[in-house]
């Protein structure tokens, strides 16, 4: 299970990232030193699915499993629509 | 921040984070009405309840994609219309009330709560000769057993997850409570993987809504992340039990908790726990 793991291993990279600059940063604010690392923090989690879809649209590239590849391409495309759409 | 309402706000999250893992549920239906009762404005609570249910989602599939449980194809496959429905939930979402919706949605979920309850859960196994693009198995870990099934319904559910997205948008709940019926019951998607798979998911759907938040500076920054703190590591301890349970018994508690949500929603349709 390629794609399985591989997702699994980049989602888990980006969460634990954004969960110690998250921790860091609440540390930080209570100790007064501003919210920048907070900010990082919270923008990292909030990007960790979209990172997962791009991981695993790679894999399934990399597998050759070109159906599947295509669904994760157009979610991809998706997606970045719709972030468009909001800004 | 009082160092207090942080530690609420982490137990908050996991108890969410929890519930969400065990049954694919995204938890907003808990964030959001709590986070307004602790005073914060509808858009701040649903910004904070969407950057918790990330959380909670990518929480848990950290352990469900790792070992199969959520099919990560099907998963991108639904979220194609998902998403769409979500985009086109947020521009409807304008010239309809709120409530009639609500009410729609609360009756697909008692119904397919009711469903879930009565009928056994139905698995098609691969034909033995055809292996096609829609065949998958996993490995239950409770029973021992690998689980072969065969997608059903796939352009049927796919159009039912663009209006599961529209209404997802447009109330801020509803994620999983209909995906994971859907996957279930329509689609004869075997119960643990229904709700893996929609706990994989439902990172994906809240994200357009938390990144758009996020950047246009609506999020309270220390109330997000002490909800995703905790909805993070209780989706951890929420997928430690699901891996251990009955699949069976996840499928009836699955309608019990829905229901209450089920009930929760109606009556914030009705005004008695109104948000906004």
């Amino acid at each position: 299970m390629e794609l399985n793991r591989s997702t699994a291993l980049m989602l888990r990279a980006v969460v634990v990232i954004g969960m110690i600059l998250m921790v860091a940063g609440i540390a930080a604010e209570l100790l007064g030193m501003g919210d920048g690392l907070l900010y990082a923090g919270i923008l990292v989690l909030i990007l960790s699915p979209f990172a997962g879809i791009i991981v695993s649209l790679a894999c399934l590239l990399k597998e050759r499993d070109m159906f599947w590849a295509m669904v994760a391409g157009i979610l991809l495309a998706i997606t970045v629509v719709g972030i468009l759409i909001s800004l | 921040m009082d160092p207090l309402l942080l530690v609420l706000l982490i137990v908050i999250g996991l108890g969410a984070g929890i519930l969400g893992a065990l049954f694919g549920l995204g938890g907003g239906i808990i964030f959001v009405p709590v986070l307004l009762l602790m005073g914060l404005e509808p858009t701040e609570a649903v910004a904070i309840s969407l950057i918790g249910i990330i959380a909670g989602s990518v929480g848990a599939s950290t352990v469900y994609v790792d070992k199969g449980l959520s099919n990560v194809r099907l998963g991108l496959l639904l979220e194609i219309t998902t998403a769409t429905g979500a985009i086109i939930g947020a521009i409807v979402a304008t010239y309809l009330e709120e409530w009639v919706l609500m009410v729609i949605f609360a009756i697909i979920v008692y119904f397919s709560g009711y469903r879930m309850i009565r009928s056994p859960e139905t698995i098609v196994h691969p034909s033995e000769d055809a292996r096609g693009r829609y065949a998958f198995s996993y490995r239950d870990e409770a029973s021992g057993e690998d689980v072969s099934y065969e997608l059903q319904h796939v352009r049927g559910g796919m159009a039912l997850c663009t209006v599961a997205g529209m209404i997802s948008s447009m109330t801020g709940v509803g994620g999983g409570m209909v995906k994971v019926p859907l996957m279930n019951l329509y689609m004869h998607v075997p119960m643990k993987t229904a709700s893996a798979t929609s706990s994989y998911m439902i990172g994906i759907t809240a994200f357009s809504g938390a990144i758009t938040y996020f950047l246009g500076g609506q999020v309270l920054l220390e109330y997000a992340a002490g909800i995703a703190i905790g909805a993070f590591l209780g989706s951890l301890a929420g997928t430690v039990v699901t891996r251990r349970i009955n699949a069976r018994h996840l499928r009836k508690y699955f309608s019990v908790v829905v229901f209450i949500m089920a009930t929760i929603v109606l009556l914030q349709a009705a005004g008695v726990l109104r948000w906004n």
